[in-house]
């Protein structure tokens, strides 16, 4: 990123009154910060634990266990911050709030080193077993933060406005994929609970230094210039996903779970992201695509003698999603919104009475009642045999790694279907609709129309999904689509962000993952997941990945940021 | 009773031989057991500004709800070239009747071409197919829909404006873009309630130099004002409300001397020689102004 | 059908139960149009603290007289989270989106239910709340019903319907009477020109949330005695359909609240008679819809809110 140039002077950008280019100010911290970073890059090449069993082998001198290694990238992070307040970096640094990113990074790494102490102290009995590098590598961390503090923050430099060569910001932006494919496929090999939160910490860690520093935005801004760029590196890395797993299912199963959950949440975004409409009974269209799935499965227990090929089979489970769909929304859309909000709660409801009644006693016998409908056959495409496993290049691709496949394909289909829909005059009149319903009405906007196409949309992908997802699963109960599975998603499309992909995605991956890999988390995950809806609404509403708009809606009042967001709006329409 | 009166006398200068675009009826309009709006009718031609005055709470905003459908009137019906409008705000906007509000409603977090865009929305029929599978019919249509939201906001002079989100945009801005929002539906008749409220004097000439311009288009106007100059540089008509009935209709000059109408505004009763017009205008503007005190803290 | 007495007088019990805590749901949408989901936990945190208060204080003792102590303990349990969670939750939101509120609701509602779940029990001589508990059966409240004819009449259903009774009469005074009551209808009303007149919005905004999570506490205490127990899950199902009798009734009309619990509870019981109970829940939702499709307003009219 050696070349930048600043066009930020031409635009009326509210922030070029501000002081910029006086990397000077923050002359203070700048010791401090190479030696905080210093000694943490450095601990890394130390021993930390004196017992090998802890987390890996940390004994070693100059050997890196993966747990160093974080804190590694860390300090190496720390460097290049410290490097454009003052040394060779500097023409980086004049869009950088360098001091913020310090201060941050340093406290993530604090809590990083905290953690891992904790660790030690848990696994080899007691504190003392901890070796100088450990130490060394907290006084570093704790050395960045008062770096950080002591230097001038500098929050509203314009660091959208630089650019680097187009051939450089792809090689970022696909460095980045690739590094996100690597930390998945590590993360999902951590069998220590302890490694995997650590992992996760050092992630964020690194996350929250570059939030502060403004990275991001250049990210942002960077990443929609070459979205096409970004999109296909991302799917070539979720793609080449299942052939790094060397025909272990172990993983691919997990992999599996977490998208089928993406997919859903993806759907759900744009009922919830797009609309602004609230369905919390997302999860039984899902459920009414996957017993239309397991009921044309050709299953020993399916009560409909009757097995179309699967092609057929998808359509109708979609079809049949979306007239449920059409049948809750329709009344329910005319009235407020809130409403929507309660009848779908309702209909998750039904959904399940219904799956539970009708059984043969209560009801016709569709569903075999609380059994399901179990001995779901595998998938069978056009003769391709999803239970077996095939190979590629000679890499095997197991029964996990097919269903996976197909759903990343079910994913791009959304993705697409999400993304040209948000870019048209129908996403217009949806954004409308979300800012002011009336107005929207008055001005000729088909306010009724639109809401039902969203939620019978939603409905159809949730459907398709479904009867994926049925094969998948091998069985299908009534309880497996219950109304906190709907919050789950929910939850999901907050924290990463309402109205994006990249967030929802996001949110998807990490709610799903947290759960498989930490026993003691699934127990209290609705706990925390509740915590987090309310908080993420209290405090950051737009989610982690923050859509412009979105953002702007939640913070009404914020005279700042919409300035901020208008100079991106015209740095981007003006290159 | 004064309703009558205004139709047998007709108003000399309205241009009485063109073509009847707008037509209400009888219209009430009943909040539980507050009447809004009491038996008023109206007829708008082409080519014509009415102006609709009175004091505040006379029900004149209600009226346009009445008649954009926001509010499905007690009684009475509402023609738009000759076909009855439903009570449907969709409907009345695609039969060729659109407006702006009071209290500006625009869609604060969408840029100035975005929002005249959705004002497209009506004319515009690509569905969701066309969007996802971006046919060629969507790109056209597109690609017109941005062309004309660029020429409906040089139009009204924002051409320069179109990237800025409407929240960031000044208040005399915000009232034209709403205008250039209400335009892009391709309206017959264009409804605007108070278009000058909080204008300085400069904005407030360039605002009537629009309305002209608008009007010499072919279009029909109907406007609520509270500035009597206004008014009277630019209707063809104006009809004078209070609490709900229609007190007088007539051009400027019988409204404006009517002793009715200044006692209706300024609420003497002691008898006294009717006040000098820009006196009047006075009153009304510091009324005006105590109102939009109490909204501007309420939103 | 000779067993349409008897189910009609289910019908009430069970509708007694749906208005009270019905209320809630409507005086707080009267006041902030804010559907709080999370007043059915309101409901079941009643009935905890009902059998906390038992717990700590009389243990066994199971005479009549212990009854309105078990009573308070439930009130102050609802309602200390009733405020608590306007406070923290709520109030920071009223200018938000109308999203934001929703979906904090949503987050509060599963929260409270699993924070019961995981940590009623760790508190020393507390039961596990993982799965039902027993609620104490209550000397003179409980025990063998009244026979009226062929009509059996459970003794807590009598306790349900006198509650409701009580609270009714106590709300009419409430409203009508008093200074707050009056100040709630006119925030109701229009809270802006109430702040103008010196109505202090947000504490009456406090004492509606504390209004309805008190009916809902003696509601919560009255299902704990008919059904001999309590559970974590027991708010989702009487919220929902509690927010039904309020539809039903015409959100935001007190007066709708009590007649839409009532009618939906006879509704459900006579369909009970029709077809088979396992459908029961899934005709009250059923009501909610047509409802919805045909008188939004509901029985005796809502509140209009909306203005251009
Ligand atoms: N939705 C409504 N519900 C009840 N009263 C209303 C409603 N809309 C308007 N009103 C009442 O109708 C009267 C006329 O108001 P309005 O039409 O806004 O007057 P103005 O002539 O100042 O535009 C006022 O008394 C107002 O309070
Ligand atoms: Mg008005």
């Amino acid at each position: 990123m050696s070349t930048t140039v600043d066009r930020a002077d031409g635009a009326n950008s509210p922030d070029s009154s501000a002081p910029a280019p006086a990397p000077r100010a923050t002359g203070k911290g700048v010791p401090l910060a190479y030696a905080g970073s210093g000694l943490m890059t450095a601990s890394a090449l130390m021993s930390w634990c004196y017992d090998p069993d802890v987390l890996g082998d940390l004994t070693l001198y100059g050997n890196p266990a993966p747990v160093q290694l974080t804190m590694l990238v860390l300090g190496l992070l720390g460097l290049v911050l410290a490097m454009s307040a003052k040394g060779p970096l500097r023409r980086l640094g004049a869009g950088l709030d360098t001091s913020r990113g310090a201060f941050r990074l340093g406290l993530g790494a604090v809590a990083y080193m905290a953690l891992t102490l904790a660790a030690i102290t848990a696994q080899a009995g007691g504190l003392v077993n901890a070796d100088p590098g450990a130490w060394v590598a907290l006084v570093g961390s704790l050395v960045l933060v008062v770096a950080g503090r002591l230097g001038v923050s500098r929050p509203s430099r314009n660091i959208g406005a630089m650019r680097a060569k187009g051939w450089v910001e792809i090689l970022v932006l696909v460095a980045l994929v690739a590094i996100a494919l690597l930390l998945v496929a590590d993360g999902l090999t951590l069998r220590d609970p302890w490694a995997f939160v650590l992992l996760l910490l050092g992630v964020g860690a690194a996350a929250a230094g570059l939030a502060g520093a403004n990275a991001f935005t250049w990210l942002g801004v960077t990443a929609s210039y070459h979205s096409r760029v970004l999109t296909l590196a991302a799917f070539v890395a979720a793609f080449a996903f299942p052939l790094t797993q060397n025909g272990s299912d172990a993983n691919m199963s997990i992999a599996t779970q977490v998208i089928i959950f993406s997919a859903t949440a993806l759907g759900l975004n744009i009922v919830v992201g797009l609309a602004g409409l609230l369905d919390l009974g997302y999860i039984a269209f899902l459920g009414a695509g996957a017993y239309v799935g397991a009921i044309l499965s050709g299953s020993a227990f399916a009560t409909i003698d009757w097995q179309p090929p699967f092609l057929v089979t998808v359509i109708i489970g979609a079809l049949f999603s979306a007239l449920l769909g059409l049948i809750i929304g329709s009344p329910t859309l005319r009235v407020s919104g809130d409403y929507l909000a309660i009848v779908t709660l309702a209909f998750g409801e039904i959904f399940r009475l219904a799956m539970f009644n009708l059984d043969g006693n209560n009801g016709p016998k569709i569903t075999n009642g609380p059994n399901g409908i179990p001995a779901i056959p595998e998938l069978n495409f056009f003769g391709f045999d999803f239970g077996v496993t095939h190979h590629l290049f000679g890499i095997p691709i197991t029964r996990f790694s097919n269903y996976y496949l197909l759903l990343l394909c079910v994913i791009a289909l959304i993705i697409v279907i999400f993304s040209n829909l948000n870019n048209s005059r129908i996403g217009r009149g949806w954004v409308a609709i979300r800012e002011d319903e009336k107005a929207a009405d008055a001005m000729g906007v088909n306010v009724f129309g639109l809401k039902l196409l969203a939620f019978a949309g939603g409905a159809f992908l949730a459907g398709l999904a479904g009867t994926i997802k049925a094969h998948h699963d091998v069985s299908v109960t009534p309880d497996q689509y219950q109304f906190l599975e709907s919050a789950f998603l929910l939850a999901a499309v907050v924290l990463g962000g309402m109205g994006t992909v990249g967030g929802v995605l996001l949110g998807a991956v990490v709610l799903k993952l947290l759960p498989e890999k930490l026993r003691f988390f699934s127990e209290y995950r609705l706990l925390i997941f509740g915590l987090l809806l309310v908080l993420m609404m209290r405090f950051r509403p737009e989610g982690l990945v923050a859509s412009k708009r979105r953002k702007l809606e939640f913070h009404e009042d914020d005279e700042h940021l919409a300035d901020k967001v208008q100079t991106i709006h015209l740095e981007e329409k003006t290159s | 009773m004064s309703t009558a009166v205004a139709h047998d006398t007709g108003a000399p200068d309205a241009p009485s031989g063109r073509d009847v675009l707008l037509e209400a009826r009888g219209v009430v309009m009943r909040f539980g057991g507050l009447t809004a709006v009491d038996d008023v009718d109206l007829t708008v031609r082409e080519g014509e500004i009415v102006g609709l005055i009175g004091p505040n709470g006379a029900g004149k905003t209600t009226f346009f709800n009445c008649l954009t459908g926001l509010y499905k009137p007690t009684e009475g019906e509402v023609r738009l070239s000759g076909t009855v409008l439903p009570p449907k705000p969709g409907r009345v906007v695609r039969a060729g009747m659109s407006r702006t509000f009071q209290n500006i409603r625009l869609f604060a977090n969408m840029t100035a071409l975005e929002n005249v865009m959705v004002g497209r929305y009506c004319r515009t029929k690509a569905g969701a197919f066309d969007s996802i599978l971006r046919t060629p019919r969507f790109r056209r249509e597109e690609a017109q829909t941005r062309e004309r939201a660029q020429e409906l906001l040089d139009y009204v002079g924002l051409g320069r404006s179109t990237e800025l989100l409407a929240r960031n945009m000044p208040y005399g801005d915000q009232r034209r873009l709403e205008i250039a929002r209400a335009l892009a539906t391709d309206p017959k008749v264009l409804l605007l309630d108070e278009p000058t409220a909080g204008m300085n004097p400069q904005e407030t000439a360039d605002a009537e130099r629009l309305i002209f311009k608008i009007r010499d288009s072919g279009l029909a106007v109907v406007v609520i004002e509270h500035d009597m100059r206004f008014i009277f540089n630019l209707c063809d008509r104006v009809l004078c409300l209070v609490r709900g009935k229609t007190l007088i209709e007539g051009t400027p000059g019988e409204v404006q001397s009517d002793p009715r109408v200044i006692e209706a505004y300024i609420g003497t009763g002691d008898g006294t020689e009717p006040d000098d017009p820009d006196d009047i205008d006075a009153k009304i503007e510091a009324q005006v102004e105590a109102r939009e005190a109490r909204e501007g803290g309420r939103g | 059908m000779n067993d349409i007495p008897q189910q009609l007088v289910n019908g009430l019990t069970n509708g007694s139960l749906y208005a009270l805590i019905a209320v809630g749901y409507t005086v707080v949408y009267g006041i902030v149009q804010l559907i709080n989901f999370a007043h059915g936990e309101v409901f079941m945190i009643g009935a905890f603290g009902a059998l906390s208060t038992w717990f700590l204080l009389f243990r066994d003792n199971t005479s009549v007289w212990v009854l309105p102590v078990m009573i308070a303990g439930a009130i102050a349990a609802s309602v200390a989270t009733a405020v608590i969670m306007e406070r923290i939750a709520y109030r920071p939101l009223r200018h938000a989106p109308r999203l934001a509120p929703l979906i904090t609701a949503i987050g509060i509602s599963v929260f409270l239910q699993e924070f019961v779940r995981l940590f009623y029990g760790t508190i020393p001589g507390f039961p596990s709340a993982k799965s039902k508990i027993p609620f104490p059966a209550i000397d003179g409240v409980t025990g063998s019903p009244f026979h009226l004819g062929s009509v059996v009449i459970q003794r807590p259903a009598l306790f349900t319907m006198g509650a409701l009774l009580v609270c009714g009469l106590f709300l009419g005074w409430f409203i009508n009477k008093t200074k707050q009551g009056r100040a709630m209808q006119a925030v109701s009303q229009d809270p802006d020109t109430a702040r103008l007149m010196g109505i202090d919005v947000d504490r009456i905004i406090v004492i509606a949330f504390a209004l309805g999570a008190a009916l809902a506490a003696i509601a919560g205490v009255a299902q704990g005695l008919q059904n001999n127990n309590i559970d974590f899950k027991m708010g989702f199902m009487a919220g929902l359909k509690a927010f039904t009798a309020a539809v039903l009734g015409g959100i935001g009309n007190i007066q709708g609240a009590v007649v839409g619990g009532l009618t939906l509870g006879v509704a459900e019981a006579l369909a009970t008679v029709f077809v088979t109970g396992a459908w029961k829940d899934v005709f009250a939702f059923g009501l909610l819809i047509l409802v919805l499709v045909f008188r939004p307003q509901g029985l005796l009219g809502a509140r209009v809110v909306d203005r251009a």
